[in-house]
């Protein structure tokens, strides 16, 4: 299979995934914008409403957080379950097995570009203008990927030779979420705490590089997030490998186990 | 163009990590397609004829034992364009299926239209498969499979399904690519199917190969088993072999 023809076959499948989800709701590609709002909104009643969070700005706190966050947690969690989920195809042809997963990431990528413009939207209805430092955003988002990409590669070959995956893997998002600081802030914390959060979960890195460029307007710890970058690339190419290496024995399983 | 030497393929299934949970399901089979020829494989259900299908698909790989196939073979098993995103139309099963199969999109899409005249889905072609009949996923595999292009054609009992009309014009269909250069592997549990489209024959039984040869000469020998089997108590088929 050449590049080419990868490519097309995943955009093609997450297009066509789009469409049919679309269509099977009422409220179709609306949800795209609905979905993420009422996250958003559930978090803003408990954490700012019921609990007086003593931010003014705490709307854009956490739409800056939750929004890459979600974006993250739906792709890797659904890409998990990717390869078990197209067994029918998988026992018809032989073909290299980031597909499923790759098709799925897709899928959501598609969703997040509308959903990165929403949170530009409201950005842009509370005051808050863009400046050359929103240029960040740009690695910002795709070192975010990346981490996406790799995660759900080691999800997605974990789930298929053990389907009890699937129960830490939704376990392993709610921890993340409560330890990624995204409905209180990793700043205010004691500063060795903070390093050391930011030191052991990336995820907590990334949410807090989005808020410093897009409410402070400040250039993110560069170094660190390279390294980010560098890590969960490199676990890229081994899971690649590794996937072709066991793509029959993946196959096997996908269809008996 | 493809060889399968001592093949034997054993999985587990479930957490049972000890003899009893593993599954035998071909145990020593060796076998040789040639270029152009209908080869057809014949067996009870369980046997493992889908098993060799995917074997030699590339899908699974052997326990012990070679596949060989010959380099820049493409082999895919037919019932791939059986409608296997349900929620998706028969359309984009269809696009799917092609690209699968190594085309482009461009290429996939000047399919399509091939795909649904020959078919006679109609409107039902832009139907979520969901909605389909049995005979309607059969019309859409059979002709997504035989409308792209691959060497090597693995044909998994779909003539089986769909009605008496549609089934003679795929089989009339399916001989045009047999006479030209089609290589083909053919698996049914029927009889006749086998021997009105194969050359030659291997009989499958309980993962070993019973019978091999000339198409007539090896049915005859499984229709005699079955008719044996039928009047000695449950299971005891094997004994002939």
């Amino acid at each position: 299979m050449t590049l080419s023809q990868y490519y097309g076959l995943i955009d093609v499948q997450a297009r066509m995934a789009l469409k049919s989800d679309a269509s099977r709701y009422y409220f179709g590609y609306l949800w795209w914008v609905l979905e993420p709002l009422l996250y958003v909104g559930v978090f803003y009643v408990v954490f700012n409403v019921i609990l007086d969070s003593r931010r003014s700005d705490f709307l854009i706190f956490l739409v800056c957080g939750k929004l890459p966050f979600v974006w993250f947690s739906k792709s890797v969690s659904q890409a998990s379950s990717s390869i078990i989920a197209n067994a029918g195809l998988i026992g018809k042809i032989d073909v290299t097995k980031t597909l499923w997963p790759m098709a799925v990431i897709h899928e959501g990528l598609y969703k997040q570009a509308v959903v990165f413009l929403l949170l530009f939207c409201i950005l842009l209805f509370t005051g808050y203008m863009p400046t050359l430092a929103w240029l960040w955003l740009i690695p910002i988002m795709l070192i975010n990927y990346i981490m996406i990409v790799a995660c759900s590669y080691v999800g997605a070959v974990l789930v298929c030779y053990m389907r009890d995956f699937t129960i830490f893997i939704s376990l392993g998002m709610i921890f993340l979420m409560f330890t990624s600081g995204i409905f209180w802030d990793l700043r205010a914390l004691e500063p060795a705490m903070a390093e050391a959060v930011l030191l052991y979960n990336p995820m907590a890195l990334i949410l807090d590089s989005y808020r410093q460029v897009l409410m402070e307007n400040a250039t993110p710890d560069l170094m660190h997030l390279a390294w980010v970058g560098a890590i969960f690339g490199g676990l890229i190419v081994i899971m690649v490998k590794l996937m072709r290496f066991l793509s029959k024995s993946l196959a096997l399983k996908a269809l008996t186990a | 163009m493809l060889e399968l030497d001592d093949v034997v393929l054993n999985y587990r299934s479930g957490k049972n990590s000890f003899e009893h949970g593993v599954h035998h399901v071909l145990n020593g089979v060796s076998l040789s397609l040639y270029e152009g020829e209908t080869l057809g494989v014949i067996g009870k259900n369980g046997c493992g004829k889908t098993t060799i299908l995917r074997l030699m698909a590339g899908i699974f790989e052997p326990t012990t034992g070679t596949v060989r196939r010959r380099a820049n073979t493409s082999a895919a098993m037919l019932s791939i364009g059986l409608g296997f995103k349900p929620q998706l139309s028969g359309r984009s099963n269809a696009l799917l299926a092609a690209m699968l199969q190594g085309s482009s999109r461009e290429q996939a899409e000047a399919y399509l239209e091939d795909i649904k005249a020959f078919s006679e889905l109609g409107d039902g072609f832009e139907e979520p498969v969901k909605t389909y009949s049995s005979g309607m996923r059969a019309r859409l595999g059979f002709t997504t499979a035989l409308m792209t292009h691959v060497d090597i054609l693995l044909i998994d009992e779909v003539l089986a399904v769909g009605d008496a009309q549609f089934r003679e014009k795929a089989e009339a269909a399916l001989k045009e690519r047999i006479m030209g250069e089609q290589t083909v592997v053919f698996v049914s549990h029927q009889g006749p199917q086998i021997q009105s489209i194969c050359d030659r024959a291997i009989w499958l039984d309980e993962g070993k190969i019973a019978a091999e040869g000339e198409a007539g000469a090896v049915l005859e020998q499984y229709t005699a088993s079955i008719k044996l089997g039928s009047k000695l108590p449950g299971g005891a088929a094997t004994l002939i072999t």
